[in-house]
């Protein structure tokens, strides 16, 4: 059963009130809680029961796929290996996420794997959220890992969120494209007090015509630490953009590393990178608007990772 | 509506004998804007327009003097407040907001989120697309389309006193135009006290009145007619002091 906790984690990390319509699948402290499949997207746990495999039927269209997870149990170091089968010219929405409460002094975390295998002309669009709360003193990890293979003309949107209270984390995101195909990484992580993220990404365009985008946003508050390391690989003619931006505020620190790395004479690789401030000029026109200082730091943040 | 009096501002500056001296940038200027009139703020580079109209928005905090809006001293009245009082400013370079929507900015600008409210603001300002909306307030924006939205968001602002700082910069010649009659409507509509800064002819000319700064100071206020000669006079020439050392040297101005 799921009790009020539960369905406050559910509601911060996917947004869900209820059960959701079509397929879902809901992890508890490492458990399964409820499942249901579809006609199209098949759900089973997997054979050395670390996790579940989906299978999303070629051409299913409209149709989304649900799989948060919530934990709330003392000691509890969760570790799920999840893949994700994507039919031929099938188009869904996947949900995913995790959201901790923390009630003791004793640590709690989450190692969430994800690896999506993507059909020719396949598409996806995958949202997870991580969250932590809880008055307990417990360190709170969470350490997701997303790879993703696109085959031949798939596409990938990915947006990957740490929305707060999450104490360490060691992300990681891998990505390997095929020709034609495309994938969109956007990520974005807010960390206070002294709370510390890594975020480790590396993308290999190997196939003609690939197209890879990954942007990072980052809000660095009290005395946090963010690290964000980025590389992308070409081995054709290719297009790949890297765009990472960190606010710091407070006595907070960051280090990025962007890398391109070229391997074919007609890629075309690009990056952007800036650590900074919230810059004076936002503030003083968001303050002639009528907001005052805090009010107007908050509307910037809340643009940045919007 | 806004009296300003014997106001002093300005800056530190690093000299070359490596000590550091302060630089008045407004020296002792004293003036009285009338309700609903426009005004053209031009004058040389340097000579203290975009900081005057700092000063009068809070952005900057003058060393002494007195900003009576209303019957009112604001000289200790915070930005925000200033805005609530008001009193709003259109910045020559906009901000821009990495994530912001400019449907985000002009409903914090009109205080509401309200569809409707926000496409009445679009037509008043000319932007007929609703799509606009949905733009990022970010890098992509070009020139002409951050000044159009920095526009509108004054003007959504419905401010009694508003203050445009070179609002032509990065605007196409065929667009100045419109936009002087955009103003001169705005201050006909809405009674807005509206002052400019501009080198452009055509603000000149659309103002009740143009004041002259140089060096801090108001060198002439009047009509456009009778500041036309002032205007041309090459006491004002910011290069002087460089071409009057050298012989045949051309005017570039």
């Amino acid at each position: 059963m799921l009790d009020a906790i539960d369905k406050n984690l559910l509601k911060a990390v996917a947004d869900l009130e209820t059960i959701p319509k079509g397929a879902y699948n809901i992890r508890k402290n490492g458990r399964l809680e409820s499942r249901n499949v579809t006609a199209n997207i098949d759900i089973v746990t997997n054979e050395d029961n670390s996790g579940i495999d989906i299978t999303v039927a070629p051409g299913t269209v409209n149709e989304s796929l649900h799989i948060p997870v919530i934990l709330n149990q003392v000691d509890l170091l969760d570790v799920v290996q999840n893949r994700f089968f994507i039919g031929e010219d099938a188009d869904v929405i996947i949900i995913a996420g995790c959201g901790i409460h923390c009630g003791s002094d004793k640590p709690e975390g989450h190692t969430g794997i994800h690896e999506f295998y993507l059909k020719k002309g396949s598409k996806i669009r995958y949202v997870e959220k991580h969250y932590a709360a809880g008055p307990g003193s417990g360190k709170r990890t969470l350490n997701p890992v997303t790879k993703v293979f696109l085959e031949e003309n798939a596409h990938a949107e990915m947006d990957l969120v740490q929305i707060g209270g999450v104490d360490r984390a060691d992300r990681k995101n891998e990505a390997e494209l095929g020709p034609g195909s495309s994938l969109l990484i956007t990520e974005k992580v807010m960390t206070d007090g002294k709370q510390k993220a890594v975020s480790n990404n590396r993308i290999i365009l190997r196939g003609k015509d690939s197209r890879a985008e990954l942007i990072s946003r980052s809000v660095i508050k009290g005395n946090s630490k963010q690290d964000f390391f980025g590389s992308i690989e070409a081995y054709a003619a290719c297009y790949g953009h890297l765009e990472c931006d960190a606010i710091v505020m407070d006595k907070g620190t960051n280090e990025t590393v962007p890398a391109l790395r070229s391997f074919h004479p007609d890629a075309e690789l690009t990056h952007e990178a800036a650590i900074g401030k919230i810059a004076n000029d936002q503030l003083m026109k968001l303050m002639s608007l009528g907001l005052d200082y805090d009010e107007a730091v908050n509307r910037i943040i809340q643009g940045f990772l919007q | 509506m806004l009296t300003i009096k014997n106001l002093v501002f300005s800056v530190t500056e690093q000299q070359d004998d490596s000590g550091e001296a302060r630089k008045e940038i407004i020296r002792g200027l004293d003036y009285s804007f009338t309700q609903g009139k426009f005004y053209a703020v031009t004058g040389p580079n340097g000579s203290g327009k975009t900081t005057l109209g700092k000063l009068i928005m809070g952005i900057h905090v003058p060393d002494s003097g007195e900003i009576i809006f209303d019957g009112r001293d604001i000289v200790k009245l915070s930005i925000s407040e200033r805005a609530h009082l008001g009193i709003a400013f259109s910045f020559q370079h906009p901000a821009r907001f990495k994530g912001m929507k400019f449907r985000d900015l002009l409903a914090i600008a009109a205080g509401t989120d309200d569809k409707e409210v926000l496409r009445r603001i679009l037509l008043r300002v000319g932007l007929c697309s609703l799509d606009f909306l949905d733009k990022e307030v970010g890098s992509k924006l070009s020139g002409g389309e951050i000044k159009k939205v920095e526009l509108a968001t004054t003007i959504a602002r419905n401010p009694r006193l508003a203050i445009y700082d070179e609002p032509d910069t990065g605007i196409d010649l065929w667009t100045i135009g419109p936009m002087v009659d955009l103003l001169k409507k705005e201050r006909h509509e809405h009674g807005t006290t509206t002052i400019v800064v501009s080198h452009n002819e055509k603000f000149l000319e659309a103002a009740d009145e143009v004041i002259l700064l140089k060096d801090g100071a108001i060198a002439h206020a009047g009509t456009f007619l009778e500041t036309l000669p002032m205007l041309k006079d090459l006491d004002l020439c910011s290069f002087g002091n460089i071409c009057q050392e050298v012989t045949n040297a051309r005017c570039y101005r």
